[in-house]
């Protein structure tokens, strides 16, 4: 799914790497945490894999296709392929829950039809199958985000990607959003989460990549937070 | 790789693109109507210079056909240097038509022209008028040119042919149509810049809406869409608008020129002027709606 080889990243020329000869494979089904403190890269990371950037040097493959060499035009049917998921959810805050996720839905040019019917069904399955008509802006954070999640696999994409998903949630919360992702994943979908919930992280003994300035110094399956340090 | 929806326009994405067209167009309403306004401006003040225009050029065509150079013959030609001149002129191939007028006829036209003012002028008298040659050119901008070439001819004592009346009025057309056209180009500009402005607007309000629909994989065709129509139909709006106006403008001034009895004046009819300014107007208008709007979006859909 993700196939990272000899991979640097950075920014400006003459400055520091934001990624340093980075390599590892993310197969089919997967669920991986990527770790690390602010700044260790998680984050240019995910952007490189959704193509908002380009490696500097080295391979990245995502879906078997070089990223680097992937046309413009052909980017919008890479992003249909992944799921996002943010930190700060990145909804339309003045729209209520349905329009939210159909919106996804709507800017590939589904149909009415099929619309009507899955979103209405996706909103059960993230637990909000009532709430379709309120507003965003009404709702807890907890409830955002799963609405994000909702739009993230509304389009059946073959890969979520994360990014603090847990960040601005309480504990509690944080644990439902991770246990639908894990459900998620359950079904097929690869997933990827960055984060630096640690708690989180040893929880659920899942493959941990851990990143410290810009350098890949770890990768354990069934592995546990503390071990970066 | 999932191919579908570049092609497959569903309903869904073609209301939701006209809705969010109106939905930009009514958040930013000052600032369209604004930028309408001036769309319609620049529109209607290339209208009124097309409709002088289209009538300028009418009349100076009218005028054109009948301008004419007139040779007068030299009161001391002998009869053989007349008829050699007669041949030259009627056997020249930039000559439409020679006639010959006597000084009788002249001076004829001369008594009708001033009416009773020549009663008790000695007809035993001798006649001071010259007889002429009245010609018609092929070309009539060849007229100029000609006139200098019979100057030349011998048995000629002068030529005439309305100079300066003809050229004044071939400059005054030019001057008109370069004042318009310098005009018509800083409004355009104005225009656009306006529109673009405007679309802006919208833009970064939706900034965020934007972002969304890159990140779940939206191209950017269906991105621009909205926007390129909200450009359109303020273009097309700015165009409609000064139409309507023109339309009345013009209906009032034929009223006015049928009243005065100045329909030597020749006007143009209603119809074919309005049809000749929609031809132009309307896809000006819609066209510089749609440069405003791509001007503004280029940079934000490189994400």
């Amino acid at each position: 799914m993700v196939d990272a080889k000899n991979m640097y990243m950075r920014y400006t020329r003459g400055e520091q790497f934001a990624l340093e000869n980075v390599s590892f494979t993310i197969d089919r089904g997967e669920f991986v945490f990527f770790v690390g403190s602010s700044g260790a890269g998680k984050s240019t990371l995910l952007k490189l894999i959704i193509r908002e950037i380009i490696p500097s040097s080295g391979g990245l493959k995502v879906f078997n296709r070089d990223v680097s060499r992937l046309p413009r035009h052909r980017l919008p049917y890479l992003r249909r392929n992944i799921g996002m998921v943010f930190q700060d959810f990145r909804l339309m805050e003045e729209r209520s829950v349905y329009d939210n996720v159909a919106f996804a839905m709507i800017v590939i040019g589904s149909s009415r039809k099929e619309i009507r019917r899955r979103v209405p069904h996706l909103l059960k399955l993230v637990g909000l199958g009532n709430k379709a008509k309120v507003r965003i802006k009404d709702l807890s954070g907890g409830e955002q985000q799963r609405v994000g999640l909702a739009r993230a696999i509304a389009n059946r994409p073959a890969m979520i990607i994360a990014d603090e998903p847990t960040g601005n949630l309480d504990p509690g919360t944080a644990l439902d959003i991770m246990n639908l992702l894990r459900n998620i994943n359950l079904r097929g979908t690869t997933v990827l989460v960055a984060t630096h919930n640690r708690d989180i992280v040893d929880r659920f003994k899942k493959r941990v990549i851990y990143f410290e300035n810009g350098k890949l110094v770890g990768d354990e399956q069934k592995g546990i937070y503390s071990n970066v340090h | 790789m999932n191919k579908r929806g570049f092609i497959p326009m569903f309903i869904s994405s073609f209301i939701y693109i006209i809705g969010e067209t109106f939905k930009g167009l009514y958040r930013n309403r000052w600032m369209c109507i604004t930028s309408t306004g001036v769309v319609a401006v620049t529109i209607l003040m290339l209208g009124v210079f097309m409709v002088v225009n289209m009538n300028l050029s009418h009349v100076t065509e009218l005028v054109k056909e009948q301008v004419e150079i007139v040779v007068y013959i030299d009161e001391e030609a002998d009869q053989s240097t007349i008829s050699k001149l007669e041949e030259k002129l009627t056997g020249h191939p930039e000559i439409e038509e020679v006639v010959y007028v006597s000084s009788e006829e002249h001076m004829g036209r001369l008594r009708q022209q001033l009416g009773g003012m020549l009663e008790g002028y000695d007809t035993s008298l001798e006649n001071p008028l010259l007889a002429s040659y009245e010609i018609k050119t092929v070309e009539p901008e060849s007229i100029v040119m000609l006139a200098d070439e019979f100057e030349t001819y011998p048995g000629v004592s002068n030529v005439f042919y309305g100079r300066g009346y003809v050229e004044n009025l071939f400059a005054v057309t030019g001057v008109i149509q370069m004042i318009g056209i310098a005009l018509m180009i800083g409004l355009a500009v104005t225009a656009v810049f306006l529109i673009s402005h405007t679309i802006k607007l919208t833009v970064m309000m939706r900034k965020r809406e934007i972002a969304i629909m890159k990140y779940v994989g939206a191209t950017n065709w269906f991105i621009r869409w909205p926007f390129l129509l909200e450009g359109m139909l303020m273009g097309f709006i700015g165009a409609v608008l000064p139409m309507v106006f023109l339309y009345y403008i013009y209906q009032t001034s034929l009223d006015w020129v049928a009243a005065n009895d100045l329909m030597f004046i020749s006007p143009l009819p209603l119809e074919m002027v309005m049809i000749e300014l929609a031809k132009y107007l309307v896809p000006l208008g819609t066209g510089l709606g749609m440069l405003g709007s791509t001007f503004s979006m280029g940079r934000f859909l490189r994400v």
